[in-house]
């Protein structure tokens, strides 16, 4: 097969067979019958007909419109360059339609990753065939299988367990289904046929912001970034857009040239911060103390949107002083008051969980924010004002001390945001992976929702970190987990992890270990902890779409324990990335080049798919194929082995693994990964009339919202943004209270001093290690995608860099580029180091997702972390507050660790990695 | 005479140091042998070594109209195309993969590192190319006579048949924006995508940048965003104008937020960024540019639109490109200058 380099080679090599006899100048070409010295090449030259060879160069046989699905939220369209049959290169299509003549419009969405996907298409880590493990795991050495062969012997495996441990020892792993939802429900379906647990991934990857599950009762919502340039004042609040929102930054830029202020927030000087107005270089982990002096300056100045919070949010709500809980009438629940300002009596708040009233439209009645009296021999108060008893610490001087930053540019910024709208925060991991990110979460929320920006174009708390919200959502769960939610295992990957590994978390939470929070939540029927039998292990993991390992916090306590109590690991990729490398079997899937499928993101508001440009190369397959033969196994291993049918107490559902394939294809419905793709699409209102071959064309604007899913329609000129059926049509918030809800009076918030949002310091678990361990997203991958891309490790310094401050680097007599070890009690690595003035002090910096088998000299960059639980992410059984795959469980946060850095001199072996290859210069040219 | 003269314009203040443009350039036109360690289009962090390295302060250009021709650049300067083990490490059982030599430096070795003043750092991303000068200097130099400005575009090429490698060009350009193939024994650099251009489509590096912060047409042309931005608005400049090649890519230059406790005031007053390395950058005029355009920006954020912001947003294609059809620019050479068709 021809390889990407050999049609570049041909190409240049008959160009120059044209122009250069002989190649290199041994033999001159012959002089042309001209003297040079009359000729003016800045005026006229005569000689062009050579330019047809770069000409030559731009042409192609065949050009095919896809994307990627990567977890970026980009939902770019691309189009990929095929010549000779082989896939050349790429570039965006720019084929977004225009919402309206005043917004810029979307294109070129794209990045330099995207640039350069071919790259993986040819490359060396392409898995080409089924291979099972031969040596340790992880070491590398393989056996190539056939198909059959590796397919039988998951699928025994598969069987086996669920007869001798039970079905919940069948653990699935796959993320984020709006960036390609037929891959992913293809291993989904066959997952719910066989009763095995479905893993998380949002809440896992510390992506989901649990203040908007507590105060808005939804998984995240956020404006499509078009809505940016809408804003009158934008802050990047732990988002560094520059980087991370590649395709979407320019709307922020854009705005600020029509007439927007940028405000960016961040510990260091990044990409984002050179083109801000104002730059506030805050301490780690201060964001909230910020936020709430920002909070208490804007109640004291009284710029808050009365008429807006009287009606959008709790803050009129009276709580019982005595007991913390909201005032509720006796025996029934999720009904709350307020006091009518107008008649000064006590009145039922509308649109609680509890009320009759749908709406929570006022009716006339003036809450009383201030309201503050003896009710039926009780104390009661407003949350209004128990925010403001909360809130009085936190005045510019106390909070200027503690986040580092100067007290002129805190007060300007508390007024501005106070006074300039619509005003939005644009919300990233920086502070959202923190240990307290649901305090954060909702303190930042505070301050859009005080200012009544929420639910407006141009405002808003805009989280974007990962592609977690499916547009077409009705149809993608049909498809996914068709007998319903409660017949599938859902299990949240954070706890799953803790348990199931040798992580320990050391701290005392209200004096208690979290395993206490952990059995009573389980005990509670709170939180789902698989295997049901606490005295079963998961058994077989099979990971596609994914690089759980390598991702995961704890890594090290994870490769010790879990990862061999695991008999058998599967992975699906294209690529043999670290969880491939350490897996059992591996089965080579399809590129994103080579498939069928859909791609949407919360960032915009279209939708468009996967092409096949070729059919999969090598002996690969599609990760629906995959999972079409997979059931297809189980059904003939059922039949061959006789097994009678798996009696599945929990959902009562007799399995009978024999019809496996049957059931997976739709009672044979769905014969093709088209027939799929167009299942979602028929059924889901924002893609109605949507067929898979049109949407190959070009990216289509959704057409609809499905009022369940969704809290806005989808209005055509007008860019997304949501809550506008809450704040236009006052329909209630899909919370406890009908409302944006900042107190939470659940007793375990109660116990531990949460019920409305504060600011609490980043756990301190040792003083010994000075530094703050901070790995955020960065340019130059997509997670663990593209690290080991050679296009873009040949524009960074081709291994994993630590950037430290340079008065830190010299204190430790480190200089740039020096090995060194980052370590704490948890774990280690060994790599290089980068000096970088824009770097806060006292934090070590590696931007994430680096593969642990590439230049590592020990370790990984999630060595020195473990899985750590906050006790309140445990909690359910209150109103909107309650377990739900992706929306509501426990996050796995990373920020809070700390570490020691120290120069570090290769040892013998090791230099021998650092040098071994120098005598196969090119050996590998891919 | 070049009757016309393509120019782009970088807004710097969009630009996200992403590289995509860097990407596109390199997929689209040196990706091949010999080329591994050029980019034609690079983004280097500013203050910082560039690449090559120090291209800057190693001489070049013109001096009194004479040429300064410099030292030309080591393999080192430009940075190691460093090639891995992967195979052996993944399908072997081998070591850790590894670049096949220590890196001791790449085209972007110092990405956001930029400089302290006073305790607080400050930085931009420069995208650079060829400049495709008005009086090149690699033009001037050539001993052969085989680099040439297109008399209907001003495109500065070097002719891959007549070239013989001598490299007088690569000592002469200020920028150091020429490479030389060792495979082949050739100068090359960036061609301005003219294939692209002659069929109405715009250079890969602007069409690609997610930043949106390219605008390329016809500098002679008073409809142009490239014109305007130059000659109307003129907050556009070119890098080191004291060189003397009169650059045809221009720049409109790069704030960085005020620093810690000055909000509220001038970023000319106590800048962040020392307005010094500005104007060694872009020459003396880069003061007023940044005067007006704060002027500017001020006036947007108090409610009132500004015309040159509202150009520089540049919402779609067809305000930042404007690319002529080919007829009407080669057929310039026999007639009085045409209104100019576009593509």
């Amino acid at each position: 097969m021809k390889s990407r380099r050999d049609i570049l080679k041909l190409a240049g090599a008959a160009a120059m067979a044209a122009s250069v006899p002989g190649c290199r100048k041994t033999e001159k070409p012959l002089l042309e019958s001209f003297s040079t010295a009359t000729l003016d090449p800045l005026h006229s030259y005569p000689y062009r007909s050579w330019e047809d060879l770069y000409r030559k160069q731009w042409t192609w046989d065949k050009v095919v419109r896809s994307t990627h699905s990567a977890n970026c939220t980009g939902s770019c369209s691309w189009r990929v360059y095929v010549r000779e049959g082989v896939m050349v290169r790429e570039e965006q299509a720019a084929d977004y339609p225009k919402i309206n003549a005043t917004l810029p419009d979307y294109n070129p969405r794209g990045c330099q990753k995207g640039a350069c996907f071919v790259e993986y298409v040819y490359g060396p880590q392409r898995l080409k065939s089924p291979l099972i493990r031969v040596g340790a795991r992880g070491e590398g050495k393989w056996r190539k299988a056939s198909w059959d062969e590796a397919l039988t012997l998951i699928a025994d495996k598969l069987l086996d367990n669920i007869y001798n441990y039970g079905p919940d020892t069948n653990a699935f792993f796959s993320v984020i289904p709006a960036m390609s939802p037929v891959s992913f429900c293809a291993g989904s379906r066959l997952a719910h046929y066989i009763g095995g647990v479905f893993c998380s991934f949002y809440d896992w990857y510390c992506d989901l912001p649990p203040g908007e599950p507590l105060t808005w009762g939804v998984q995240t919502e956020a404006c499509e970034t078009a809505d940016w340039f809408n804003s009158r004042y934008i802050v990047l609040w732990g988002s560094n857009i520059s980087q991370t929102r590649i395709p979407d930054a320019h709307f922020a830029y854009e705005a600020r040239y029509n007439g927007a202020k940028l405000v960016c927030i961040s510990p260091d000087f990044n990409s984002s911060a050179v083109h801000a107005d104002l730059f506030l270089q805050i301490n780690p982990g201060t964001d909230a103390a910020l936020a709430l002096a920002v909070a208490k300056h804007i109640i004291d100045s009284k710029l808050y949107d009365e008429p807006y919070i009287k009606e959008q949010t709790d803050l009129p709500l009276l709580v019982v002083k005595e007991t913390g809980r909201f005032l509720r009438p006796e025996g029934v629940a999720d009904v709350f008051y307020y006091r009518d300002a107008k008649s000064g009596q006590v009145k039922e708040a509308p649109g609680s969980m509890g009320s009759k009233t749908k709406s929570i439209s006022l009716g006339g009645d003036d809450p009383d924010l201030h309201a503050r009296f003896t009710h039926n021999g009780k104390e009661v108060v407003t949350v209004f004002e128990l925010l403001k008893e909360k809130l009085a610490p936190y005045t510019i001087e106390a909070v200027a001390a503690q986040t580092g930053l100067a007290e002129n540019d805190i007060r300007l910024f508390a007024q501005e945001f106070g006074t300039r709208r619509p005003a939005m925060i644009i919300h990233g991991a920086g502070t959202n992976h923190w240990f307290h990110n649901d305090l954060i979460n909702r303190a930042f929320i505070l301050l859009v929702a005080l200012t009544g920006n929420v639910g407006r174009n141009g405002g808003g708390f805009n989280h974007y970190v990962g592609q977690e919200r499916i547009w077409p959502e009705r149809g993608f769960r049909a498809y996914a987990f068709p007998e319903g939610p409660k017949k599938q295992r859902f299990q949240n990957t954070t706890l799953w992890t803790y348990v199931h590994s040798s992580n320990k978390d050391p701290h005392l939470y209200n004096g208690k270990p979290i395993e206490h929070y952990i059995e009573e939540s389980i005990k509670n029927g709170w939180m789902p902890l698989y295997p049901k039998n606490r005295k079963q292990k998961p058994r077989a993991m099979i990971i596609w779409r994914a690089n759980y390992l390598n991702q995961a916090k704890g890594n090290e306590y994870i490769l010790n324990s879990l990862w061999k109590d695991l008999d058998l690991i599967v992975d699906i990729n294209f690529r043999m990335d670290t969880t491939a490398l350490h897996s059992d079997v591996v089965l080579p899937a399809a590129t994103y080049y080579e498939k069928i499928d859909l791609n949407t993101t919360d960032c915009h508001s279209y939708i468009h798919p996967f092409s096949k440009v070729l059919d999969p190369l090598y002996d690969s397959k599609t990760d629906w194929e995959i999972f079409k033969e997979l059931s297809a196994k189980i059904s003939q291993r059922a039949t061959e082995r006789d097994l009678k049918p798996y009696r599945d107490e929990q959902f009562g559902w007799e399995r009978d693994f024999t019809r496996t394939y049957f059931q997976w294809s739709g009672q044979g419905k769905f014969k093709s990964d088209e027939d799929a793709a167009n299942f979602i699409l028929a059924n889901s209102p924002e893609t109605k009339g949507m067929q898979y071959g049109m949407l190959q064309q070009g990216p289509r604007r959704f057409v609809a919202t499905d009022e369940e899913a969704w809290t806005s329609d989808i209005k055509p000129g007008q860019a997304y943004t949501p809550f506008q059926h809450q704040v236009e049509r006052k329909k209630p918030w899909r919370t406890l209270t009908g409302r944006q809800q900042f107190y939470i009076d659940h007793p375990w918030f109660l116990e531990l001093g949460e019920q409305l949002p504060i600011y609490r310091q980043p756990l301190a678990e040792s003083a010994k290690y000075p530094f703050f361990w901070n790995t955020p997203h960065g340019r130059w991958s997509i997670h663990s995608t593209w690290r080991d891309s050679r296009y873009q490790l040949r524009l960074q310094r081709g291994i994993p860099i630590v950037y430290m401050h340079p008065d830190d680097a010299k204190e430790r007599g480190i200089r740039d580029n020096d090995w060194v070890k980052v370590f704490n009690d948890h774990g280690h690595l060994v790599t290089k180091v980068q000096i970088l003035p824009g770097e806060k002090r006292r934090r070590l910096t590696m931007y994430h997702g680096w593969e642990r088998y590439l230049g590592f000299l020990q370790g990984g960059w999630q060595a020195p972390t473990y899985v750590k639980i906050k006790p309140t992410q445990l909690v359910g059984g209150y109103g909107h507050v309650n377990f739900r795959l992706n929306y509501w469980g426990p996050t796995g946060n990373n920020r809070d660790i700390r570490v020691d850095i120290a120069k570090y001199t290769p040892t013998a072996a090791e230099m021998k990695v650092i040098l071994r290859s120098r005598d196969r210069k090119g050996a590998e040219k891919a | 005479m070049f009757q016309h003269q393509y120019a782009m314009v970088l807004d710097l203040n969009k630009c996200l140091g992403c590289q995509t443009c860097t990407m596109a350039c390199k997929k689209l036109w040196t990706d091949g042998d010999g080329m591994d360690y050029m980019y034609w289009n690079n983004v280097e962090t500013r203050p910082g070594q560039g690449y090559p390295r120090k291209w800057d302060q190693i001489g070049g250009g013109f001096e009194n109209g004479k040429l300064r021709p410099s030292e030309i650049p080591s393999r080192e300067d430009y940075g190691q195309p460093f090639q891995y083990n992967y195979e052996e490490r993944m399908f072997q059982g081998g070591l850790q993969v590894m670049p096949h030599e220590p890196v001791e430096n790449t085209p972007n070795w110092d990405e956001d590192v930029g400089a302290l003043m006073l305790g607080e750092n400050y930085y931009f991303y420069l995208p650079r190319l060829c400049n495709h000068c008005t009086n090149p200097a690699c033009l001037a130099a050539c001993p052969r006579n085989a680099i040439y400005k297109r008399e209907e575009d001003g495109i500065v090429l070097i002719d891959q048949e007549r070239c013989e490698g001598y490299r007088y060009c690569m000592r002469a350009c200020p920028y150091k924006k020429i490479y030389f193939n060792e495979l082949l024994g050739k100068a090359q650099k960036c061609i301005f995508c003219y294939p692209r251009l002659e069929k109405g489509e715009v250079n890969a590096c602007a069409r690609q940048c997610p930043g949106r912060l390219r605008f390329v047409g016809l500098l002679d042309d008073p409809g142009s965003a490239v014109h305007k931005l130059v000659h109307v608005y003129k907050v556009a400049l070119g890098l080191f104008p004291e060189k003397g090649t009169e650059p045809n890519v221009f720049y409109v230059p790069p704030f960085n937020p005020p620093r810690r406790g000055n909000y509220g005031k001038s970023i000319l007053d106590d800048p962040r960024m020392p307005l010094d390395y500005l104007v060694y950058l872009f020459g003396e005029q880069v003061t007023d540019v940044i005067r007006r355009l704060e002027a500017e920006l001020k006036k947007a954020q108090d409610g009132a639109p500004s015309e040159v912001l509202q150009l520089l947003i540049g919402r779609d294609e067809e305000v930042r490109y404007q690319i002529p059809k080919r007829e009407s620019l080669v057929q310039i050479t026999n007639a009085q200058i045409q209104p100019l068709r576009r593509a």
